[in-house]
């Protein structure tokens, strides 16, 4: 009938529910337990799901907005099998970008496990021979000191900047800009140390330590054959240009370039920041969806908990529902009002999973340094879930307790 | 034109059921007329078929056979949701275990009927607040059932009856819980009641308690076998 109406009848089944809910209190309490713990294990999978999906996106975004990076490696598609013939040399770098349109700066790279020690202490960390473009692409800034410069690079200087895990394994909190420190037994003079990036996934971006490109050429011990051979190049680009359309002008460059014909294995992977991100997205959407399938499983026992319960509260309610049916209920007031009793039980439970997962988020967040946010769509979606799986595990329940007969009903025991 | 009709009119009604592949006649062919201001007493033993009988005007059971007019309305044509409706504004039920919701104050149970009339929640607790006042209970309007003697209780559950102004007032051996005092009491408040103008149909197997009543059925075998004024009736002090 009217909404007016329909909402009168609400509230009074939601009275009526919470006046049963409390006769049996133990009861409802047990019950609730079961949806509490399913939607606390619900809640806290989605969490950590979208931690892992915030963690990737800022590793990302570390990389650089707009960026491409070429990896000298055979495509993979074709299979790994040479791996030998995968090339990208200096001159490919500077080919790019003399020739392809909306390149703002190139950052080829050089990397090589490097040992660093000072007297008394010895650390192993991840060496990167950069170029001054490295900064502007990568967004990579510094709490103290500067970065790899242009002349430095010229210079093929001895200079070198830290890491935030690297400094403070040979430094502890000491600012070690000034300091001098052995690269493979070299000493180099410490320009700079890098700010903070966080971990992701496991790694630590802060195990790391930047020279200058030509520096790294003469001193790195590399795994490539030729002499001008790159790690790695960053490819930045002008935020206006399309990077699907520029992926394709530099791999149109370097196929021309290395006589690439069609069918032929590529000795090089281009891979756009786009890219990086649909494939982060992918993995951790499938990551969430694996988490959140098996947290569901408690729900679901949660709700078969529920659908016990309310089965033995409208045996044990028999004779109520034929004096209600006496006094002029209808067979879809007695199905609401357990419909409503159900969900009222099941939003209970879930409020409390919802409480207890915001604060095992939070503890989380703290002892595994991974972010666990739990939003606002999550924890309303979590309520309106619950009171979902209150209605489907109620229906059966209250749907019996309608078509009972109240005769029969009121002359039960 | 309904006030010229009587308020209950049954035409050869019939109401089988099929127990263990047999069938048994309830009410086997009921024909007579209740009307308006009558006070009422249906007697008869167990299993005479005044409890289904009862159930057949109560419409909380429609028959097999025949016709079963309440008030103009035939109730073997109805739905199980315009039976309820006609339950709840036409018929006031009193039981004998009285069936008050536990843990649940003297006001909501009486305002309970009102629920599924779709009244306000306002509406509600003052008719129902009304109604208790007019039984006498004015001051025990948030006392749960536990907190009521056995009359009183009785007393709360014909307020329920009442408050949605019913055609009828059906009581169902509204006396058997009650000891001979209260039995009294009780009985006098439905006489009281059937002289300012409500129709009570009462069922019992205690000749003592149909002598309140002004006519007797007496049920037999699913067969009416006496209706007759009550010649040595009972009135209220």
């Amino acid at each position: 009938m009217s909404l007016a109406r329909s909402l009168r009848g609400a509230a009074v089944n939601v009275g009526i529910a919470l006046t049963a809910l409390r006769t049996n209190l133990m009861r409802s309490i047990l019950t609730a337990l079961g949806v509490m713990i399913g939607v606390l294990a619900v809640v806290l999978a989605v969490a950590v799901g979208s931690g892992a999906q915030v963690s990737v996106e800022s590793t990302i975004a570390q990389l650089g907005s707009n960026m491409a990076l070429v990896i000298p490696m055979p495509d993979t598609k074709n299979g790994g099998r040479t791996r030998d013939i995968g090339k990208l040399t200096e001159r490919d770098a500077r080919a790019i970008q003399r020739s392809v349109p909306g390149v703002t700066a190139i950052a080829p790279q050089l990397r090589s496990t490097i040992q660093l020690s000072i007297p008394g202490r010895r650390v192993s960390t991840g060496g990167l021979a950069v170029t001054e473009g490295y900064a502007q692409i990568t967004n990579t800034e510094v709490d103290s000191g500067r970065l790899i410069a242009g002349a430095d690079v010229q210079a093929a200087a001895r200079v070198i900047v830290l890491g935030q895990t690297v400094a403070g394994k040979l430094f502890g909190d000491l600012d070690p800009v000034g300091q001098t420190v052995r690269v493979n037994r070299v000493p180099f003079r410490i320009i700079g140390l890098l700010s903070a990036r966080g971990s992701s996934l496991g790694t630590d971006n802060d195990d790391v330590a930047l020279v200058p490109f030509s520096t790294g050429r003469q001193r790195f011990t590399l795994s490539t054959a030729g002499a001008d051979d790159l790690s790695i190049l960053f490819v930045g680009f002008d935020p206006a240009v399309e990077l699907g359309r520029a992926k394709q002008d530099l791999v149109r460059l370097l196929r021309a370039r290395y006589n690439v014909g069609k069918g032929d294995v590529q000795p090089f992977t281009v891979r756009t920041t786009e890219e990086f991100q649909a494939q982060s997205a992918t993995v951790t959407g499938v990551f969430q969806a694996v988490l959140v399938a098996i947290a569901s499983i408690s729900l679901l026992v949660g709700g078969i908990g529920i659908m016990n319960i309310m089965l033995v509260s409208v045996t044990e309610r028999t004779r109520e529902i034929g004096l209600r049916m006496a006094l002029g209920a209808r067979r879809r007031d007695i199905r609401n009002q357990f419909l409503v009793e159900a969900a009222v039980l099941c939003m209970i439970g879930g409020l409390l999973g919802l409480i207890l997962a915001i604060i095992a988020a939070r503890v989380f967040e703290k002892v595994a340094d991974f972010p666990a946010p739990v939003s606002l769509g999550v924890a309303v979606g979590s309520i309106l879930f619950s009171a979902i799986v209150g209605l489907l595990f109620g229906g059966y329940p209250a749907v019996r307790a309608g078509r009972l007969s109240p005769i029969e009903a009121l002359r039960s025991e | 034109m309904t006030s010229e009709a009587p308020l209950l009119e049954t035409r050869a009604v019939e109401k089988e059921y099929a127990v263990g592949g047999e069938t048994v006649h309830a009410v086997a062919g009921v024909s007579l007329t209740i009307a308006r201001g009558e006070f009422v007493a249906i007697m008869g033993a167990s299993g005479s078929g005044k409890s289904t009988f009862m159930n057949l005007i109560g419409a909380l059971d429609t028959p097999t056979r025949g016709q079963l007019l309440l008030d103009g309305t035939d109730l073997a044509s109805l739905t199980s949701d315009e039976l309820a409706a006609i339950r709840n504004r036409k018929i006031g039920f009193v039981f004998q275990q009285f069936n008050l919701l536990a843990r649940t104050s003297a006001l909501d149970n009486v305002a309970t009927p009102l629920i599924y009339a779709g009244l306000s929640a306002a509406e509600r607790r003052a008719r129902a607040a009304r109604q208790l006042g007019a039984m006498g209970l004015g001051d025990r309007v948030d006392h749960t059932p536990a907190k009521l003697s056995g009359g009183q209780q009785q007393r709360v559950a014909i307020a329920r009856a009442l408050v949605t102004e019913p055609l009828m007032l059906l009581a169902d051996e509204p006396t058997g819980a009650l000891d001979t005092a209260t039995s009294e009491e009780i009985m006098r408040l439905f006489g009281q009641l059937n002289d300012q103008g409500i129709t009570v149909v009462l069922v019992t197997h205690e000749p003592d308690i149909a002598q309140y009543a002004a006519r007797r059925i007496l049920f037999r075998d699913g067969h009416v076998i006496e209706d007759a004024p009550v010649t040595d009736r009972r009135r209220a002090a």
